[in-house]
């Protein structure tokens, strides 16, 4: 071996010896361990729930090991439909059209789009974010936290989100986001976090400021008792069939379907020194 | 009659259960970093070039220099800083909604898998490639090989490789070409066949050999498999996604090529009233 090079050892850790969840138990079969003759979500019969409970239910279920309340349920469902899809003009849904137009493997579109809502913009970091902003503020007045925010510093250009999940989108306030949020909160229940939400919204309605949709998202998710860490990944599936039915969409169009600029549009410019 | 006793046999698996079997290598610790058969901080790291240790990752061969910049030569060749190109479009939208670098890029690969442009346009180019080389060596005429490409007598050949999504005519195949014959590779069989189909089709459609048809021949000259050649190219516009990715990423969030709600075509129902549940 090469004197020069620095001694290398192995670390003393101790790893697990067998994978270990708390979600999922396999029955083996008696004739061969690989195959499962029985499946238990959280100790509940995949059939018997596949027999007497809704998707919703069972979606609830996984992440959070016990079945959701009649209200909680009636709020995860609500919020799906809000979420299902982010409309064509979202870039995660034209990075999902600009796949299907583009001949991309129609199985591709899916984890392309979904990388793309993956960030800190109005994608799956910020409703991470938005869920820590609002667990750790939600115990103080919301006008006061937006008094507090309101001197912080704000973009030359572009949108300004004052904190995650709120702010402006093309300048202005979003009117979706407010219209979901009233929706939301008029469902059964007590939604805590979502009518904390609602007021600072309306706390920082005078700068022009408001809900986004990321910021509704993770209010509910927040109610529903989801962990931060949760947020992007939850916020991924809830509008993963918008933007897999937009690629689909255009997976067997033409690739003149979609505008592709021609030379007088693509200025090519010089970079400032 | 006796009924037939099902017995279960799942000794393949049990083989492999609790252990990993590999022969391309590995990390033993303290010791050293197995490539191959090659110690990579003793034989690779600071000898090889990136592109020469991908080869010998992919195909187990560790090929000459000059090979591997042929391939990043390729590499270069798909790496255009042009964000109207769907898959770095892909990363300018990552850009702009501030995805990772990482999660972008990985995007913008996956859509080159497509049956349009890029590497998931690769087999079927060698399948092609292959099949007029066979074609050829059983005695067919270069304009006979082409008109078995032709649906009808009166309609175009279909060839992929020789046509372009935008544009006709390819920019970048002199300047390869020119590329592998300073590395001073000559054309083989493969590549040298796929030129004398260009001269007919140039003729005939107007149309021209693309990227893929000089590298799906260029690479079948070389010697590697069909699988060995996709895998090879299949991050290839890496670059140019990131360079989308990288401007969009230094403006403000969605300042990358913004639409108004009427700048989308809706041609769907009108508006509705939603019936309730039966």
């Amino acid at each position: 071996m090469n004197q020069k090079q620095p001694i290398v050892r192995k670390r003393d850790e101790q790893f697990a010896t067998r994978t270990v969840t708390r979600i999922w138990d396999e029955e083996p079969s008696a004739e061969n361990p690989y195959l499962a003759r029985s499946c238990r979500c959280h100790g509940y019969d995949i059939l018997e729930l596949a027999r007497k409970r809704s998707f919703v239910d069972v979606l609830f279920l996984i992440f959070q090991g016990e079945l959701p309340s009649p209200n909680k349920a009636k709020l995860l469902e609500t919020l799906m439909i809000i979420t299902m899809n982010l409309g064509p003009r979202h870039p995660g849904t034209r990075a999902a059209m600009n796949a299907g137009v583009g001949k991309t493997n129609t199985a591709h579109i899916l984890p392309i789009s979904l990388s793309v809502i993956s960030g800190s913009h109005l994608g799956g970091e910020e409703v991470v974010e938005a869920m820590h902003f609002l667990r750790k503020k939600r115990k103080f007045s919301p006008r006061e936290i937006a008094d507090d925010l309101q001197n912080s510093p704000r973009p030359l250009k572009g949108d300004w989100h004052i904190v995650p999940g709120f702010g402006s989108r093309f300048g202005d306030i979003d009117p979706m986001p407010q219209q979901t949020a009233s929706l939301l909160l008029d469902l059964q229940g007590d939604w805590k976090t979502l009518q904390w939400g609602d007021d600072f919204s309306k706390a920082i309605k005078p700068h022009n400021l408001g809900w986004l949709s990321t910021g509704v998202t993770a209010a509910v998710l927040c109610d529903l008792g989801f962990h931060p860490r949760a947020g992007a990944g939850i916020f991924q599936i809830l509008s993963a069939p918008g933007l897999f039915a937009h690629g689909l969409e255009m997976a067997n169009k033409p690739l003149t379907a979609m505008p592709f600029l021609d030379e007088e549009h693509y200025i090519i410019e010089k970079k400032d020194p | 009659m006796k009924k037939k006793i099902h017995r279960s046999d799942f000794s393949f698996w049990d083989t492999h259960r609790g252990t990993i079997h590999s022969t391309i290598g590995g990390w033993i610790i303290g010791e050293a970093v197995y490539c191959h058969g090659y110690d990579m901080m003793e034989e690779l790291i600071g000898k090889a070039s990136y592109f020469q240790v991908l080869v010998l990752n992919i195909t187990g061969r560790l090929p000459e220099r000059r090979l591997a910049e042929c391939i990043e030569a390729i590499f270069l060749c798909v790496s255009y800083p042009d964000s109207r190109i769907w898959c770095n479009q892909i990363g300018s939208l990552g850009g702009t909604l501030r995805s990772s670098p990482v999660a972008a890029a990985c995007a913008g690969i996956l859509a080159s898998d497509s049956r349009m442009y890029g590497a998931g346009t690769l087999l079927a180019g060698i399948e092609l490639t292959k099949n007029v080389v066979k074609l050829k060596r059983s005695g067919m005429t270069v304009e006979d090989i082409i008109k078995s490409y032709q649906r009808t007598p009166k309609s175009p050949p279909v060839m992929i490789g020789f046509s372009r999504p935008i544009a006709s005519g390819d920019e970048r195949i002199e300047t390869l070409d020119q590329t592998t014959k300073q590395l001073g590779f000559e054309r083989g069989e493969h590549l040298a066949l796929a030129y004398e189909i260009q001269e007919i089709l140039l003729q005939k459609t107007g149309e021209g050999m693309n990227l893929l048809g000089y590298i799906a021949p260029f690479f079948c000259d070389q010697g590697f498999t069909p699988q060995e050649i996709y895998r090879l190219v299949s991050i290839m516009v890496n670059s140019g996604v990131l360079a989308c990715y990288a401007e969009a990423a230094d403006n403000p969030p969605e300042s990358f090529f913004p639409l108004h709600c009427n700048d989308i075509d809706y041609q769907g129902p009108a508006s509705r009233p939603v019936p309730d549940k039966e």
